[in-house]
């Protein structure tokens, strides 16, 4: 490390003092902070801001849908309300929710009343928001050009990314990036930056909620591991060799390949088959920890199992695990990528590697605008996840 | 260290079960279950041949024996101790074999021994990774030391965030962009889009030559380099540039030890110090490293094969897996099962060689 070592913070004292003096505890705040003194870390972490907003208000900036319609007799409405779906509508409000608790409330009671929140707000969506069964792009605009409307505000990108012009022909190829699509249309005639925009929750998605999986699959099995060694070990690591054993990939093609196609199956699948790395992690720190004084001692003192486990050994060990997830993200979305490129992804959902898969095709030709600005997404999106992740590593890492 | 290994060797017999039966369940609980391309096939014949077509794919593949009969059987024919098999694979208890040649069966979708098919593809994968691994070895060893050497500098930043880009680029991304771009008729047509060597290309001399009438030929191995440039190239650049942070990593940790300091004092050249001293040192960790890279290489080649259209072990899985194709899907399982856990061993091995520290009696 160039920077020399800060001095130690007033959380330090919190700690139990076993955890070797000398050594600064690892993932303490100021571990953290010195994470961010790179430049690295800060453009990772903006960039990503930008993709999880386009990600959160996707239908609010790219839809076909007109947020203001008016009639010839004078009834206005709003289609792009009407068309939202419970998910489009929960996600931002969870995100409400959860900051208004952590802005508003004090310490005590704020996570209790948020998680309260989030399950109102989604219990709500489930059962209050029902968009139309079908949707039917043109309406708008043949109402518009038939003069039975007289009225339509649309969002920042009009198109949605399923909207392929059915009302005109002559749109329905590619075409390069111009005034009016920004990014080029697909080979089918969508726009192209509505549907990254839309692609970017299902890599998001997949990637946050895939490597949540694997965490908690991997510090359950790592943890019970490194606690209970002797037959518990023996097994475990058998179970472990033999998820390591197989290619990731070649495990990952097999169960996508022979299951239906669903973005909640392919999280789980992405999720099953990456937790090994972490189990070894979580219990090589566990075999490190029970050895240690204030284990020991709260074992002596006559703690419950859960509390010896949860509360003393498993926030000691778990900022290194955490580092090891932030690189966990990218690969998640990567092996979404790949899978849509291969055509093993979602069948109707937009996605950054089935755009990509369109860009040459079976009659030759090359679309340079779908290779290109979808590659870039995914690209950038796995760059600033891995700056970031080599930043935090390089801070919580003493050695590196 | 032959005890050490015996027993390694007696470990992985438990693991490659393990592996083989995730593989196997998967395959026969998901719906369709096996051989499910097969038995669809057949729904656009008669009703009559259909059964006919059923009757004769249960007869010769043993399908309508329960799953974990059918799995018994498969792991009886792979073993090499254990009974002889008859028709559908069915066991036979009164026939014991002591030692026998595994056999991985008949694919159901191309009605081939798995053997031959694999015997076909090997090569070709074998051959994309035997030429990309000592070359990104080579180079990423060099530019760790130019890293590790400018520690802080400019070189050392630069080339470490380039690296770090280098590493997140998605393969699929550079595949169909140097595709595109390099091969494409729109753009440069400097490279073919796809396969290993032209269609004439038996017929061709070995080496360049000119033919009659002074024609040029670029000749057998010119065609195949020629085809094999952007699939290698695709193929070497991740793990180059996560390589090159390894081994500065590696280089860094050594330069400060103790054996560095003593080096220096005993007044030995700087070139001496870091060529006999830290580099036989760093290169340590590549050991372990290079056993995880290898099967990954020949897993991670399945993208580059469907993107150059190359007909290697990638492009036989994926077709094995699209059809459901038992055999050839659990041979898959079992074959880079049995490479992954064979150089993770002889990685192990190795570093007890390398290292005299290490000892595993």
């Amino acid at each position: 490390m160039t920077d020399s070592p800060p001095p130690p913070s007033p959380e330090d004292g919190a700690r139990p003092e076993s955890v070797s003096a000398a050594e600064e505890p690892v993932g303490s705040p100021a571990a953290w902070r010195r994470a961010f003194r790179r430049p690295g870390a800060w453009i990772g972490l903006v960039w990503l801001g930008v993709v999880a907003a386009a990600a959160v208000f996707a239908p609010f900036l790219a839809s076909s849908h007109p947020w203001y319609f008016e009639l010839a007799d004078g009834t206005a409405s709003s289609p792009l309300l009407e068309h939202l779906s419970p998910a489009d509508v929960a996600v931002p409000g969870c995100l409400l929710v959860v900051a208004a608790a952590v802005w508003f409330l004090r310490r005590r009671a704020r996570w209790a009343l948020a998680a309260a929140g989030v399950a109102l707000v989604v219990l709500g969506s489930v059962v209050f928001v029902r968009p139309p069964q079908i949707t039917v792009y043109d309406q708008y605009r043949r109402a518009l050009a038939d003069g039975s409307a007289v009225a339509a505000r649309y969002t920042l990108i009009p198109y949605s990314p399923s909207d392929r012009f059915r009302d005109r022909p002559e749109l329905r190829h590619p075409l390069p990036p111009d005034a009016d699509h920004w990014l080029g249309t697909s080979r089918r005639g969508a726009d192209l930056l509505s549907r990254m925009l839309h692609a970017s929750r299902v890599a998001m998605a997949v990637g946050f909620i895939a490597t949540g999986i694997s965490l908690v699959l991997g510090v359950v099995v790592g943890g019970l591991m490194g606690y209970f060694v002797g037959v518990v070990d023996l097994i475990g690591m058998r179970l472990v060799e033999v998820f390591s054993a197989i290619p990731v990939f070649f495990l990952l093609l097999t169960f996508v390949a022979f299951f239906p196609r669903n973005l909640y199956l392919m999280m789980v699948i992405i999720g099953v088959t990456g937790w090994v790395g972490y189990a070894r992690f979580v219990r090589a720190e566990f075999f490190k920890l029970r050895a240690m004084d204030f284990v020991q001692a709260a074992r002596a003192c006559g703690l419950p199992l859960r509390s010896v486990l949860l509360r003393h050994m498993l926030p000691n060990a778990i900022a290194p695990v955490l580092v090891a997830a932030s690189f966990g993200v990218p690969s998640a979305i990567l092996y979404e990528a790949t899978l849509s490129f291969l055509g093993l992804g979602l069948v109707d959902e937009p996605s950054w590697g089935q755009m990509l898969s369109q860009a040459t095709g079976a009659g030759g030709g090359f679309y340079w605008w779908i290779a290109a600005f979808p590659g870039l997404a995914i690209f950038l999106t796995v760059f600033g996840f891995n700056l970031l992740g080599e930043a935090l590593r390089d801070a919580v890492d003493p050695k590196s | 260290m032959l005890a050490y290994s015996i027993r390694r060797v007696l470990l992985m017999i438990p693991t490659l079960i393990g592996v083989t039966a995730v593989v196997f369940f998967i395959m026969a609980w998901s719906p369709g279950g096996i051989g499910g391309s097969e038995a669809v096939a057949g729904g656009e014949m008669e009703g009559r041949s259909q059964l006919a077509q059923q009757q004769y794919l249960n007869e010769r593949y043993g399908l309508d024996a329960p799953l974990v009969v059918q799995y018994g059987r498969w792991l009886n024919r792979v073993s090499p101790v254990g009974f002889a098999s008859g028709s559908g694979g069915k066991v036979q208890w009164d026939q014991p074999r002591l030692l026998k040649w595994p056999d991985l069966g008949e694919s159901l979708a191309k009605r081939r021994p798995v053997i031959d098919l694999y015997a076909e593809a090997l090569p070709v994968t074998l051959l994309l990774n035997v030429l990309t691994s000592p070359v990104t070895f080579v180079l990423s060893v060099w530019a760790g030391i130019v890293m590790a050497r400018r520690r802080g500098g400019a070189a050392d930043v630069g080339l470490g965030s380039a690296f770090l880009g280098l590493w997140s680029l998605p393969q699929i991304w550079v595949g169909v962009l140097l595709l595109g771009y390099l091969a494409s008729s729109e753009y440069l047509k400097w490279f073919p889009t796809g396969g290993l060597s032209s269609t004439r290309a038996d017929e061709w001399a070995f080496l360049p030559s000119f033919g009659e009438g002074g024609a040029w030929n670029r000749g057998w191995l010119m065609d195949r380099a020629w085809h094999l440039v952007l699939p290698v190239l695709c193929l070497a650049y991740a793990d180059f540039a996560f390589l090159s942070k390894l081994m500065r990593s590696s280089v860094l940790e050594n330069y400060t030890a103790d054996f560095v300091r003593t080096a220096r004092a005993k007044g030995l050249r700087e070139k001496v110090v870091l060529y006999q001293h830290v580099l036989r040192n760093s290169l340590l960790p590549l050991i372990t490293v290079s056993a995880g890279v290898i099967p990954a290489l020949i897993g991670g080649s399945v993208i580059i094969e469907s993107i150059f259209s190359i007909p290697g072990m990638g492009k036989l899985t994926i077709d094995g897996i699209f059809a459901r194709d038992r055999e050839l899907v659990l041979a898959g399982a079992l074959v880079s099962g049995v490479l992954g856990l064979f150089f993770i061993l002889v990685a192990d091995l190795a570093y007890a060689v390398a290292d005299p520290r290490v000892s595993y009696d």
